[in-house]
């Protein structure tokens, strides 16, 4: 509308003639001109990081923070939107004066797990007059992993005749036997129980490690997931079903491992296994012409998750969406 | 100060400025403006909620509509000037919208509203003040735009904290110059190419004391008091005459008197010599340059005998009438150019002309009833005589002797005549001298006529021009002599325009004012093509050192001579500036620019970064050092190495990141030097043995 009327400013300014209509026509462009130099500048010499969440579940909010450093030596910025490609809701930057810097967030929401590169940061402002609106493509790779949800209902009982199968999620939560025998000293990783540290070794070497125990192969949950089917709401719901069986030994304090066609997690416990398992089915696609699963262990120990129950007599129990809502039907694997 | 209400009185602000600018010029209606500036100020220091700004709005609307009414009204079925009633309806829009509350998002409408003021104001021929104005609705736009977009966007995303502080604004005021800077260059160069309508700016005419269609002598009462109004301002491109006060600016001409006042007779036979005989006068020429106020008479005033009148204004066109007196028609402000011959006949070739070719009939003998001591009287002052130019001379003579001038009117209907002034009073303003004049010519038969004009002016320092005023209004005589055509003569006697000088004690400034408004009307309201030529050429003139053309007179001040050819240097300079950068930018591509700055920048920290480093050597150092640039460098380093042998080609952003790492590190190195107390030995090699190649390359 600005560039519109500047324009019939001018055109009446050459149609009349009138001299004082031209300075009118050349503040007009001064304006512009004026917009586009400070919305240029209020772009530039910006330092930005991204800090995201390890994940974020579906429909849950996300918050993407964004570190902003003013690099320049006089000039603030202000009213900048942060626009990151595909992304809803920006974040924005009121006024980040020079030399300062600023966190900001945006919150958005995700419908469908998986995993979302993100590459390109727009800027975006329209400062100073809000007449034009000018933009600015920062590189920033890396990657929002959607988790899915893990609180879909399962009713998971141990099969009749349970002798030599393992008792899924009757817990010996607590006990003492429940950790087994000390095989080592690991690495410690996120989501490891802080108690187990060792300290002593910790202060030596400079890295944290922990003791690591054999569990109770009883003790622990094998999730295999099949994913030889096409990808749709029903692989969507194994999916879910396979994070909620993981999230409830997670609760129970069992320790749990998953395997799908396509990759194999080792067992273990805590959080930080628990966001290993869900990363993992944050990124895992079905195919029908995947390899055919083959768990690490006894398929009589594990729980299988799968489409069709083709396999049921040779898993310990087979756990099959019966629709996106949940409401999986007792294993199958009695006789 | 919230910015609702901070954006609210610049926006104010920008109406009353607005207003001002409007109602300074030819626009100005009282009631409308005293409503709109109250209404403006109880917006700037009251703000209503928004029950109180919704029952104000209904209060508007009938008004609204009353001024919509009465706009069409005008436009259609008076056809009258249309912009007052526009005008009065966006008052009542600008206040309805300035008194609305705070959270109404009426913006935009404010400012249309408030740019269509300034519109409407350039539709008349505002003075100086319009500058003034101009400015400061620049600035105030300026902040005011930006203000209210902040306010908006605080709005949108929540924010409460202030976003702008009081540097800010001044920043911001300040960036406004940029915009007055855009505004004025588009000015100055834009080419003027319309010839369109005629601007408006019809100023009610001045009816001038002193000059008027009609001249009568039968004026009494008290004394005819100055009045300042400048009526002409005259240039002189040539150079300036050395006598200003003897210029007789010569306006209409009068050849009928019935005894009390000077008329034209209707359907008045050619009585104008052909203009060979005026360019006979003399080789002396005087160009003026005149811009005269619109008065109530479309006459074109200027040097007698004017021998040419062009006017660049598209509004008037000159032309002259039967009595040789130069008018116009259209109803533009007269700005014309005009060309005189300088000198007067001599005084011997006027005794040698003889009878010849005089004007028709007796349109300029004609006399009154008059009594007989009258022509006694010019029987009486000729005897003698043998030739009109000794006989005219003897009377003009007669009156500079033996009367004098005085304002002072007659102080009744019976001393207010010709007769009472020639053989009782002996004294009396212009107008009795010339009548008089004229009458004893006329009675010997001498044709001669009546001249109304201005005579002399005020030379004005600053603007540079002749101010000629209402109180250089004056009459003298025309004398035809066969050959030569009409010549002037003017009997008032000396002492004419002394006691006529303003004597206000604000005469000064208002020079300065008036010289002000004098550019303003020359440079802005009338700038057009041949200003823009003018200009440029002597812009170039002053670059190429050229001295200005001859003068006339030496009361012009010396023309200034430049030295140096500037124009020869600015060439020579630019294109060393371009060939040096651009020489530069073949050196090396962006990216070995950028890492040899960073290099540099090492070295000058203290670390060994001469050309044998190679880069990652350089990157480990800083690494072994625990060096806070260390970080940003590597990045860096990467890309070069990249683009220097990977034979990459970075793209934009990949550039930018470099130069931003590139910023990060400088400002590192130089808070943090490289540290003394680590033994500076040769560089390992890196255990990379690609690397380590690298290294070795680069040496080499």
């Amino acid at each position: 509308m600005f560039s519109a009327g500047t324009l019939a400013i001018g055109f009446a300014a050459i149609n009349t003639g009138t001299n004082l209509l031209f300075l009118l026509f050349g503040a007009m462009l001064g304006f512009i001109a004026l917009s586009g130099w400070l919305s240029e500048r209020v772009l530039r010499q910006l330092e930005i990081r991204r800090g995201t969440p390890r994940g974020a579940t579906v429909e849950k909010p996300l918050r993407i923070t964004y570190y902003v450093t003013n690099q320049k030596r006089w000039f603030p910025t202000l009213a900048v939107s942060l626009i990151e490609t595909g992304l809803p809701e920006p974040a924005f930057i009121g006024r980040l004066g020079a030399g300062e810097s600023v966190a900001v967030g945006s919150e958005n929401r995700f419908v469908q797990r998986g995993v979302y590169p993100l590459d390109t940061l727009t800027l975006s402002t329209s400062f100073p007059f809000g007449l034009f609106t000018k933009e600015r493509d920062v590189r920033l790779p890396g990657e929002l992993v959607i988790w899915p949800r893990s609180d879909r209902p399962v009713r998971l009982s141990a099969p009749p005749g349970g002798r030599g199968k393992p008792d899924f999620f009757d817990s010996s939560e607590g006990a003492p036997a429940a950790r087994g025998e000390y095989r080592g000293l690991r690495e410690y990783r996120v989501g490891d129980d802080p108690r187990d540290i060792h300290w002593r070794t910790t202060a030596k070497i400079g890295t944290p490690v922990i003791r690591e125990y054999d569990h109770d192969a009883n003790e622990t949950i094998r999730i295999c997931l099949d994913t030889r089917a096409e990808p749709g709401e029903a692989a969507e719901a194994a999916i879910e079903v396979a994070a909620a069986v993981a999230a409830r030994a997670y609760r129970r304090g069992r320790p749990f491992g998953i395997t799908t066609c396509t990759s194999d997690l080792d067992s273990g416990g805590g959080s930080g296994q628990f966001e290993r398992v869900l990363d993992l089915l944050a990124r895992v696609d079905f195919n029908p012409s995947a390899p055919h699963l083959a768990p690490p262990i006894d398929p009589m120990r594990c729980v299988l998750v799968s489409l069709s129950d083709e396999r049921k007599g040779s898993y310990g129990a087979c756990l099959v969406p019966a629709d996106s809502r949940g409401g999986s039907l007792a294993p199958l694997g009695s006789e | 100060m919230s910015l609702d209400l901070l954006h609210r009185r610049l926006v104010v602000g920008m109406g009353l400025v607005a207003l001002a600018a409007f109602a300074g010029g030819a626009g100005f209606e009282p009631i409308s403006t005293a409503l709109a500036t109250v209404a403006l100020t109880l917006a700037f220091i009251w703000q209503p909620d928004s029950g109180v700004s919704l029952r104000l709005e209904r209060f508007w609307l009938p008004f609204a509509l009353l001024l919509m009414l009465r706009a069409l009204y005008h436009i259609f079925l008076i056809g009258d000037d249309v912009i007052v009633p526009v005008v009065d309806l966006l008052l009542l829009l600008l206040c309805a919208e300035a008194l609305r509350s705070l959270d109404a998002p009426n913006d935009a409408r404010l400012y249309v509203l408030t740019l269509a003021l300034i519109v409407a104001a350039t539709a008349y021929r505002p003075g100086v003040l319009f500058a003034l104005t101009f400015v400061t609705y620049v600035v105030l736009a300026n902040v005011a735009l930006v203000v209210g977009h902040l306010r908006r966007k605080a709005e949108q995303h929540g924010i409460r904290d202030g976003l702008v502080g009081r540097r800010f604004l001044a920043g911001m005021a300040g960036l406004s110059g940029v915009t007055l800077m855009m505004s004025g260059a588009v000015f100055l160069t834009f080419p003027r190419f319309s010839r369109g309508w005629a601007p408006r700016g019809e100023v009610p005419a001045t009816s001038i004391a002193g000059f008027a269609d009609q001249v009568s002598i039968g004026e009494h009462g008290s004394r005819i008091y100055p009045n300042p109004k400048i009526v002409l301002r005259v240039e002189f491109p040539d150079g300036t005459p050395q006598d200003l006060s003897g210029l007789h600016w010569r306006g209409r001409s009068y050849d009928r008197f019935d005894g009390v006042r000077w008329s034209r007779s209707n359907r008045l036979l050619p009585s104008i010599g052909p203009a060979r005989w005026y360019e006979a006068w003399g080789e002396g020429r005087v160009r003026q340059q005149i811009y005269g106020a619109p008065l109530d008479v479309a006459v074109l005033f200027a040097l007698h005998p004017m021998l040419e009148a062009s006017s660049d204004n598209p509004g008037i066109e000159p032309l002259f009438d039967n009595a040789g007196d130069h008018i116009y028609w259209g109803s533009g402000t007269p700005s014309y150019e005009a060309l005189s011959v300088a000198d007067g006949p001599l005084p011997a070739a006027l005794r040698e002309a003889g009878s010849g070719f005089s004007p028709a009939r007796n349109y300029y003998t004609q006399l009154p009833p008059l009594p007989q001591r009258v022509s006694d009287l010019a029987d009486s002052l000729t005897q003698g005589l043998d030739n009109n130019y000794d006989k005219v001379t003897a009377i003009n003579d007669f009156f500079h002797t033996e009367f004098d001038y005085t304002l002072e009117l007659p102080r009744s209907v019976q001393e207010a005549t010709l007769d009472y002034f020639l053989f009782e009073r002996g004294e009396g303003h212009c107008e009795y001298f010339s009548t008089a004049m004229v009458v004893l010519l006329r009675s010997l038969g001498v044709h001669a006529r009546e001249v109304n004009g201005f005579l002399g002016g005020q030379w004005n320092d600053f603007g540079q021009y002749l101010a000629v005023t209402q109180n250089e209004a004056h009459s003298w005589v025309e004398v035809w002599f066969p050959g030569f055509g009409w010549v002037q003569f003017d009997p008032t006697p000396g002492g004419f325009g002394g006691s006529a000088a303003v004597t206000s004690w604000l005469w000064p400034g208002r020079f300065l004012f008036d010289g002000l408004q004098h550019r303003w009307n020359k440079w802005v309201l009338d700038y057009n093509l041949e200003s823009q030529a003018g200009l440029f050429h002597r812009v170039a003139e002053l670059l190429g050192g050229r001295p200005r053309a001859s003068q006339i007179s030496p009361d012009q001040a010396p023309a200034t001579r430049v030295g140096m050819d500037w124009t020869t240097l600015i060439v020579v300079v630019m294109a060393l500036t371009t060939f040096v950068l651009l020489m530069r930018s073949r050196r090396h591509p962006p990216e070995v620019g950028l890492y040899l700055r960073f290099r540099e920048s090492c070295s000058r920290a203290g670390f060994r970064a001469d050309s044998g480093v190679a880069p990652l050597l350089l990157l480990d150092e800083l690494a072994r050092t625990r060096h806070p640039a260390h970080a940003r460098a590597g990045r860096l380093i990467d890309y070069y190495l990249r683009s220097r042998f990977g034979g990459q080609e970075l793209d934009t952003l990949q550039r930018q990141e470099m130069k931003s790492d590139l910023s990060n590190v400088r400002r590192a190195l130089r808070q943090t030097r490289a540290p003394t107390d680590v033994p500076r030995g040769p560089l390992k090699e890196h255990s990379d043995p690609l690397v380590a190649g690298v290294a070795r390359l680069w040496r080499e």
